[in-house]
Order: C-alpha cells, then sequence, then structure tokens
C-alpha cells in the first residue's frame, strides 16, 4: 500500500477524529494511528457534556463555535450523534461562587450567550426535587447540552474513510524521524514507515510522550478522574447539573436513553495515566448525588469506570504550531476535548493549510503565560 | 439471519446491526460495544459478549481465543445509588468508633 499521506495525526480520540476529518474535507489524505481502539483514551470515558459557560474569552468564542458544529453534525456525518440542547446549571453555594459565575456571565454575554444567574427557586423549578439547602443561586445556560462521544468520533472517522483516509487501529507510534529541522515521517511499533510532512500530535494523556519524539517538552500531565452510569429512568429534568464544592459532583441525565452518568474531580489531584475503578468513588459518588437530588436514590449503578484529564497547568488546552516544522499540538484538554473538539478541528484544519483559523488559537500556543488558571474548569 | 433475532437483550441490539458493523471493518468486541451500546446495559455483556465474539470469529475467521473482552466494571450487580450512599456513611461511622 501507499505510505505516503498529506497529513499523520496521532490519536484516534474525539481531537485527531474532528481535526482529521475538517483536513479530509478540504482533499488531503489522512492517516490516523490509533494505539488501541478509537475513543480508548479520554474521550470515550468522559460524560459527554457540552457548554459554553467558561472564563477565559477564547474558551468561551471556542465553544460557542463548538455548539453550532454540533447542532448540525447529524446532517454532516449522516449519523446520529445524540446532540441535545438542555443546558447546563453551575450551582453556587457560596458568595465566591457567586462572584466568579457572575463575572463570568458578564464576558460570556459579550458574545452573545444566552446565560443568567439564577435564583434557587428558579434552580429547582429547571431540576425538579433538587436539594436547595446552602444554595445561593446558579449560572443556567440553555445554550449548552449534550452529545454521544462515541457517536460523534466514530463518524468523524468514517467521514476521514471515505475521503480516502485510512485509520490504523492498534498501532502505536514509536519515532518520528525528521529532515533537517521538519518533520518526514512516523514509524510504528511493527516497524513501518509512514510518510507525511504534516503531523499532529493528538494523543490525549500520552501527548507528553508523543511530544517528546521530536524533543518537545509539553507541560500536559494526566490526571485519574472516575465516572458512573446509572440504570435508565424517564426524563426528570434536562440539564447537567454542577457542583463545584470540593465535595460536589456533576451529572447529567442522558436525553435520549435516560441513564444517569456523573464524575467528580478528586481532591487531592490523582496524577498518572493508570485507569483503575476505585470503591471509594462507588460510594462517594452516590452520596454526593443524592444529597443534591434526593430522588435518585432507587436508581441502580450499572457501571464505574476511570479516566484521564489531560492537564495543562492553567486548565486551557495546547492547540497550533510548534518550533518544530510540520509538528502540530492538539492536546491537554483538561477535561474538555469532547466538547472542544468539533471547533478545534475546524480551525486547526484551517491552521494547518491556510496558516490562519477565523479564531486566532494564539492564547492556545504551546508557549503562551500558563499564569492565568481558568476559574470554570 | 434473521432481522428480528436480539442478542443483546439489556440494549436490544440485533443479530442484524452487529453483523452490518462487522462488516464495516469493526472486529474488536470493544469498538462494538462502544458503537452500538452492546454490553453496557444492566448485564455488562454477561449474555451477548460471547454471542458476538463468535460471530466475529465466523466473519473474520479469527480463531475465538484470539478475541479480547472488554474491561469488566464494578459493581458486578446493579446497587442502588442511596444504599452505596449509605455505606460510605457507615464505612465513616465505622472509622470513628
Amino acid at each position: 500500500m501507499n505510505k505516503t499521506a498529506d497529513v499523520i495525526i496521532i490519536g484516534a480520540g474525539i481531537i485527531g477524529a474532528a481535526t482529521g476529518y475538517y483536513l479530509s474535507k478540504k482533499r488531503l489524505k489522512v492517516y490516523v494511528f490509533e494505539k488501541a481502539f478509537p475513543c480508548y483514551g479520554s474521550t470515550g470515558r468522559c460524560i459527554g457534556g457540552i457548554r459554553a459557560q467558561y472564563a477565559h474569552p477564547l474558551s468561551i468564542q471556542v465553544m460557542i463555535e463548538s455548539i453550532k458544529i454540533f447542532s448540525t453534525l447529524r446532517d454532516e456525518l449522516n449519523r446520529d450523534v445524540e446532540w441535545y440542547q438542555g443546558g447546563y446549571l453551575f450551582l453556587a453555594h457560596t458568595e465566591e461562587k457567586k462572584r466568579t459565575y457572575l463575572e463570568a456571565i458578564k464576558l460570556q454575554k459579550q458574545f452573545g450567550l444566552p446565560v443568567e444567574f439564577i435564583s434557587p427557586e428558579e434552580c429547582s423549578r429547571i431540576v425538579p426535587g433538587l436539594n436547595c439547602e446552602d444554595l445561593l443561586g446558579g449560572s443556567y445556560s440553555p445554550y449548552d447540552g449534550q452529545a454521544n462521544p462515541f457517536a460523534v468520533t466514530y463518524g468523524y472517522l468514517e467521514g476521514i474513510k471515505k475521503h480516502r483516509g485510512k485509520i490504523f487501529t492498534y498501532t502505536e507510534i514509536k519515532k518520528i524521524n525528521l529532515t533537517g529541522e521538519k518533520v518526514s515521517s512516523v514509524v510504528t511499533d511493527k516497524n513501518e514507515e509512514y510518510f507525511a510532512p504534516v503531523i499532529v500530535n493528538a494523543a490525549g494523556p500520552w501527548a507528553k510522550k508523543i511530544g517528546e519524539l521530536v524533543g518537545l517538552s509539553l507541560p500536559i500531565e494526566p490526571e485519574r478522574h472516575e465516572s458512573l452510569v446509572t440504570e435508565a429512568c424517564e426524563r426528570l429534568f434536562d440539564p447537567m447539573i454542577v457542583d463545584y464544592r470540593p465535595d460536589g459532583c456533576y451529572f447529567v441525565q442522558n436525553y435520549k436513553t435516560g441513564h444517569f452518568i456523573g464524575c467528580y474531580t478528586p481532591i487531592p489531584n490523582d496524577p498518572g495515566d493508570h485507569l483503575d475503578a476505585s470503591s471509594t468513588f462507588l460510594t462517594e459518588m452516590p452520596r454526593r448525588m443524592v444529597r443534591l437530588l434526593p430522588k435518585l436514590r432507587h436508581l441502580k449503578v450499572l457501571r464505574q469506570w476511570a479516566g484521564s484529564y489531560e492537564m495543562t497547568p492553567d486548565g486551557n488546552p495546547i492547540v497550533g504550531a510548534t518550533p518544530i516544522d510540520g509538528f502540530y499540538v492538539s492536546a491537554g484538554m483538561c477535561g474538555h476535548g469532547f466538547m472542544f473538539g468539533p471547533a478545534l478541528g475546524k480551525l486547526l484544519a484551517d491552521l494547518i493549510t491556510e496558516g490562519k483559523s477565523s479564531i486566532s488559537l494564539e492564547e492556545f500556543s504551546y508557549n503562551r503565560d500558563f499564569s492565568r488558571k481558568e476559574l470554570m474548569k | 439471519m434473521k432481522k428480528e433475532i436480539i442478542i443483546c437483550r439489556c440494549e436490544e441490539v440485533t443479530e442484524e446491526e452487529i453483523v452490518k458493523v462487522i462488516k464495516q471493518g469493526y472486529t474488536s468486541l470493544n469498538e462494538i460495544k462502544r458503537i452500538l451500546r452492546c454490553g453496557m446495559g444492566h448485564c455488562q455483556g454477561r449474555s451477548c459478549l460471547p454471542v458476538i465474539a463468535r460471530l466475529i470469529s465466523k466473519y473474520n475467521r479469527k480463531p475465538l481465543s484470539e478475541i479480547r473482552f472488554p474491561t469488566s466494571r464494578p459493581p458486578l450487580k446493579p446497587i442502588a445509588l442511596g444504599i452505596l450512599a449509605q455505606y460510605h456513611k457507615s464505612l465513616d461511622k465505622n472509622r470513628n468508633e
């Protein structure tokens, strides 16, 4: 077979799949290399939430674009990606959190996002049965939503195949060859060499290791997070609920199947790419869910699993060109890869082919100042 | 092959749907699970995954022994959120005593 492509992408999660899709739509030949199966990494382990409520202007802009894409993805990919605009409700239990949300809402409104700070009474109208103890209100946007990570990613990958691209599963990249200062080929664990003038590092939790293959030190460290899913029931409410208290949690009901799916951020954090499930989570997560919504107590937990958040120092992704000619990065998504994926894929495809994108990704560049932290991480 | 044969009873996935995906080139249980949801229901694939493994083996002439099964996830049987939440409390109580 022909071993030369226009672009080689490392990683078949949402980032690699979406970037590859928009490149192949521009008639470029795309090869995607995946060390396991598509969605093996972070994408297939996320809970599928999609929101534009952020505190960083670029994240808000990128997510407004991403939500536009999600809403048209069914027709684009000819597949039900289970996009549902059910909104997100961020709960404020402290004055400090309320101030953070009010500040963010001001910024979000500048970009045209429909978002309001609502009273506890309105919160419990949107989420009937919500425990409003200590609740000061919530930041609510009906623009946010949910989709199926598997359907979206496999849909994009099928699209790459239709545009004469190829997906190599169970194939790990062991070496990246440079010619002078420019990338020229990759070598797989099967000791085969594939050539392309452009290589995209979309390796998620393993992006740092891939960067090291070209001598690049990327500040991306995986952390373990855990999730669970319950059995299905009739629809109880629409939005994803986010409780940012130290012992809070996030969960949403799948609009189509009726399952509840949720997770929390462990304190202290749990570094490394290990993915074992813990009994602490299996008892702690239900406690947090039932505290927020007592009527969920009879629902049964079907499964729990773990996944990686690939963290950067400021909680924002690293996307764009690097000092190595032809080597691009789109990783360090900090748990937001699925929702950022479609827009970042489209923007990076423009950046690679035209040298610029409609929304500048400069503030996500790999050598930015990492001191400004995302407050709605 | 009959259209109405249900292989995954929890998620109601038919043999026809599974064979279609296998013929598209998805030949691991992990991929088929993620595309069709078979094995994601109450029984976690106890009844359907061995049958799907046989289908993969049949259509790809691959020995059954080479087909890898997805990771089994806790809990082994579904448990109510309220019970798990109480278990957390009882653990704490034991610790305090």
